[in-house]
């Protein structure tokens, strides 16, 4: 209902709107694996898009959103990428998953249009393809890995426990973590995998509990089956802390894993002490009357960066785009305090390495910021 | 020591979900030799019963606990009237009303897809947290007491069985065929259902739970023996403890643990196929 509502309204503005509007494509993800992010970050780009428009627009003109659905699958998406073109977008945001980006890519190199990804993670997006109308201003998964790491090396741990899940994103990431506990001198004591569909974590933590680590770091990704470590964490009470990947940096553990991740650390791209935050946090309260989480700033800093870029080149020459988005200098609501996004030396992938923080959760909330950086 | 204990409560606890997964295939195969694989799909409509009820209108637990089985009876009451009877009353082959059940399978689980959000729902522990491993066991002991004695004391339960030796036999004594299937069918679903509302405190209610329920109570069916309502129980506790017993004691690196419950099933069903306890002539 609400995809066909979307699109009788896109197709009207379409009609009435279309000599004066700027088109900015959005691709997002309404049914798929992505939608616990994607959705968030959507309303966060449409929240932005109406502040820009209420204060009085880019160029003078309005911004109009052309939202198509990819449901996270590359077959789909690169032939969206495709309509949205035709359609006359001056810009495409990508905010499904990352081989569905990859694969809109084919589509925005050949026909030269800018096309950014303000929250995708994926380190190959800018490394794979020589696209120069393509961007990344989410935090790159090494940096995720590092960042966790280096507030490990701070605690100074020396025997730490893993544990991660059987998905592909889940042992990637425990692969990573091995990687750097190697090269950082921190022995692996208890190296363990709860499988998809399990009903109990505790033989795994029962094993890490008699390894007798310093800290456990979570690498895994499936919320049902983290929920179970927890649950198996607190059932034996231990206390040797957790450390976990991004993956907790999704809201949903407030409310599905109650009263089990007190005092656990993730490493997230957002710090709600930040100025730019608090002002987004209000505005965003006062525009739609609901609370918006972390999910929300990358969608809407991504449109402000592209608004940013648009603004700069002062025209809607796809090549000035082009070259006022690679020399973007800008702080939006994502990343540490003073955080700016910027591409060196030609690169394409904005987010600064030392640009995310670790977090810890305060009694079921996400709480404060505890470590900056990958120093 | 303690650490044993702790574990064995856990794997008891676990292998009573299995067993009452391998329960509800087993109410279902035995009078009528149908496999339904959509008992897992069923275990999942249980646990979102539990988020609906006990979470969205927080009902009491027993109550909302009635209404779940009152409505998965209902399930499987309507899936064998749509699903299955219409085909052997045609005369179809066995593979048929099997293949209709796959189908109910996906159904099951799009539907709810698209009606639930996409994370895992949480569903509320009627007792305290530590406690919860005892209440699964207790109530589990009680429907397989309950199942046992049906089938071994009651009229009824002699016409599943004579049903289950010999279909034509049993018709021509004048039991009526089609309410055994029927009712083989809500007894089967209420069972899965139970099954899936037991563990949704801890597994949460999630849309792609079905599929792993369904591997683990046809694994602890197939280690069981569709025979005897005790098989299904034995299969269950006997996976769930070597699942868990290797995990926490086999001297094998984490990722490879998970694959010594298939190699025990593989080895069960080369040894011996017909699971631990045979049917009685």
């Amino acid at each position: 209902m609400r995809v066909l509502a979307l699109l009788a309204f896109a197709l009207l503005t379409n009609s009435a709107f279309s000599q004066d509007t700027i088109k900015i494509g959005v691709i997002t993800d309404r049914v798929g694996v992505s939608k616990p992010y994607s959705e968030p970050a959507t309303e966060g780009v449409i929240f932005a898009a109406d502040e820009i428009n209420r204060r009085g627009g880019l160029l003078g003109r309005k911004i109009e959103l052309l939202i198509e659905d990819d449901q996270s699958r590359p077959d789909i998406s690169a032939a969206l990428a495709r309509k949205l073109i035709d359609q006359g977008v001056v810009f495409i945001l990508s905010v499904s998953l990352s081989p569905a980006t990859q694969q809109q890519q084919t589509v925005t190199m050949e026909a030269k249009v800018p096309q950014m990804t303000p929250m995708n993670s994926a380190d190959y997006l800018t490394t794979q393809l020589d696209n120069p109308w393509f961007w990344q201003t989410g935090p790159l998964g090494s940096v995720q890995g590092a960042t966790l790491l280096a507030h490990a090396r701070s605690k100074n741990l020396k025997r730490v426990a893993l544990i991660t899940d059987n998905s592909d994103l889940g042992q990637a990431i425990a692969k990573a973590f091995r990687g750097a506990f190697e090269k950082s001198g921190i022995q692996l004591v208890a190296d363990e995998v709860v499988a998809r569909g399990a009903t109990t974590a505790m033989p795994q933590m029962q094993k890490i509990r008699a390894a007798d680590p310093e800290a456990m770091f979570l690498a895994g990704v499936l919320t049902a089956e983290n929920v179970l470590i927890f649950r198996a964490y607190k059932e034996l009470g231990v206390r040797f802390p957790i450390h976990s990947s991004y993956n907790l940096s999704v809201p949903i553990y407030e409310t599905v894993a109650k009263g089990l991740v007190d005092g656990i650390t993730f490493v997230d791209a957002y710090d709600p002490d930040k100025p730019e935050v608090k002002a987004f946090v209000a505005a965003y309260k006062k525009g739609t009357g609901k609370d918006p989480q972390n999910l929300h700033g990358y969608g809407y800093d991504g449109i402000m960066l592209v608004a940013d870029a648009i603004r700069r080149a002062g025209s809607l020459d796809k090549e000035k785009i082009r070259e006022a988005m690679q020399k973007t200098n800008y702080a939006g609501v994502m990343g540490a305090k003073g955080m700016r996004y910027h591409f060196p030396e030609g690169k394409r992938a904005g987010f600064d390495p030392n640009g995310m923080v670790v977090r810890v959760y305060e009694k079921d909330r996400q709480g404060r910021v505890v470590y900056v950086g990958q120093k | 020591l303690q650490d044993f204990i702790e574990l064995a409560v856990s794997a008891t606890a676990s292998g009573c979900v299995y067993g009452l997964i391998a329960l509800a295939y087993l109410l279902m195969i035995r009078p009528t030799g149908i496999i339904n694989f959509a008992v897992g799909e069923w275990a999942m409509l249980g646990a979102f019963g539990g988020y609906v009820a006990l979470t969205q209108y927080e009902l009491p637990y027993p109550v909302g606990m009635a209404l779940i089985l009152a409505f998965m009876l209902l399930v499987g009451w309507v899936t064998e009237r749509v699903a299955v009877r219409p085909l052997v009353e045609r005369g179809a082959a066995l593979l048929a009303p099997i293949l209709a059940l796959l189908g109910v399978l996906v159904i099951t689980r799009e539907a709810i897809s698209v009606s639930f959000p996409p994370d895992p729902l949480p569903v509320p522990f009627p007792v305290e947290i530590q406690n919860y491993k005892y209440f699964v066991i207790a109530v589990t002991v009680a429907v397989f007491a309950g199942f046992w004695l049906f089938f071994e004391k009651t009229l009824w339960g002699k016409c599943f069985e004579a049903v289950a030796l010999n279909r034509r036999a049993a018709a021509l004594m004048g039991i009526n065929l089609a309410r055994v299937t029927a009712l083989s069918f809500a007894g089967g679903a209420a069972v899965a259902g139970l099954g899936g509302l037991l563990v949704a405190p801890n597994v949460s209610a999630h849309y792609l739970m079905g599929v792993p329920l369904a591997i683990q109570g046809f694994t602890a069916l197939v280690i069981g023996g569709v025979g005897r309502v005790e098989g299904a129980l034995l299969g269950g506790l006997l996976l769930a403890f070597a699942e868990q017993l290797t995990i926490r004691y086999a001297p094998i690196p984490g990722g490879f643990a998970q694959g010594v419950p298939l190699v025990f099933l593989m080895l069960f069903l080369v040894v011996r196929p017909t699971g631990l306890l045979a049917a009685r002539a």
